[in-house]
């Protein structure tokens, strides 16, 4: 499935070929802090199937709870995550995937889940989200 | 109740004292683009409780569907969205994003607002199978 999609300011644009049958969330409690949110939902796509269209990214390298360094790359002007990959040659060596953050993808709704990893650190509410009151506005 | 938290890298900490009833999932276009996930959860906190206490944050600001700009602050080396606020020096709540507070397993959001916009599959998380970590 081709999609596009980018940042938040415009500086970011890419396009990718992706597998809906790829796309995960994650529970882990990096993701929580760098998404702000109490998940992060991505699709793995491998590298040949990304393309930047426009814009440079910033790359943060963090070392995850394996020993894994990841590469977070965002735009540097509105901050805006659009994936993560190994920094470096893959552990196990192989192709390279990029996790596209869904967000940033345009055609998001046409994607759903479909695993999740990391659930031991899951915030307890997440899947109760129909028992919190829904306001029309703010 | 009181917090702290901070981004990934740790350039940005702050302390806050909130209200655990003013926690609000907004499922608006720009938050999931901005978070690159479903929805994004804030804390709604007066900014005269809230305490940077270090690190210099980067703002980008962007227009709300109300026409006001609106300033969504972050950590320039990781990328990390810490909160938004109104510009301007007038007492307001800021929107302490959950997932950088320390204490956030500890908070549940009482409301949700743009639901208009939600990703379909929100609701079902219990349905998606779960892949047990190593």
């Amino acid at each position: 499935m081709k999609v596009d999609g980018g940042c938040h300011c415009g500086q970011i644009t890419f396009e990718a070929e992706i597998d809906p049958a790829k796309v995960g969330i994650c529970h882990c409690t990096d993701c929580q802090t760098m998404s702000g949110a109490p998940y992060n939902a991505v699709v793995q796509v491998p590298e040949a199937d990304f393309t930047l269209k426009s814009g440079t990214l910033k790359m943060y390298v963090k070392t995850a709870e394996s020993g894994n360094k990841r590469a977070q790359m965002f735009c540097p002007e509105c901050g805006n995550r659009i994936y993560a990959t190994s920094a470096g040659d893959p552990p196990g060596g192989g192709p390279k995937f990029f996790g596209i953050r869904i967000g940033v993808i345009n055609q998001r709704r046409e994607l759903s889940p479909k695993r999740q990893i990391w659930h031991r650190s899951a915030q307890p509410w997440v899947n109760d989200l129909a028992d919190i009151p829904v306001v029309e506005t703010q | 109740m009181k917090i702290d938290g901070g981004c990934h890298c740790g350039h940005i900490t702050y302390a806050a004292e909130i209200d655990p009833e003013k926690v609000v999932i907004c499922h608006c276009t720009d938050c999931q683009t901005m978070s690159g996930t479903a929805f994004r959860v804030s804390a709604r906190v007066p900014d005269s409780d809230f305490h940077l206490l270090s690190g210099t944050p980067k703002i980008y600001i962007k227009i709300g569907a109300s026409g006001r700009d609106r300033e969504q602050v972050f950590c320039p080396e990781c990328g990390t969205h810490i909160y938004a606020a109104y510009p301007g020096p007038e007492p307001q709540d800021i929107s302490l994003r959950l997932g950088t507070i320390r204490q956030r397993a500890q908070l549940e959001p009482t409301r949700q607002i743009w639901q208009g916009s939600a990703q379909s599959w929100v609701n079902d998380l219990a349905h998606i199978p779960v892949v047990k970590e190593p």
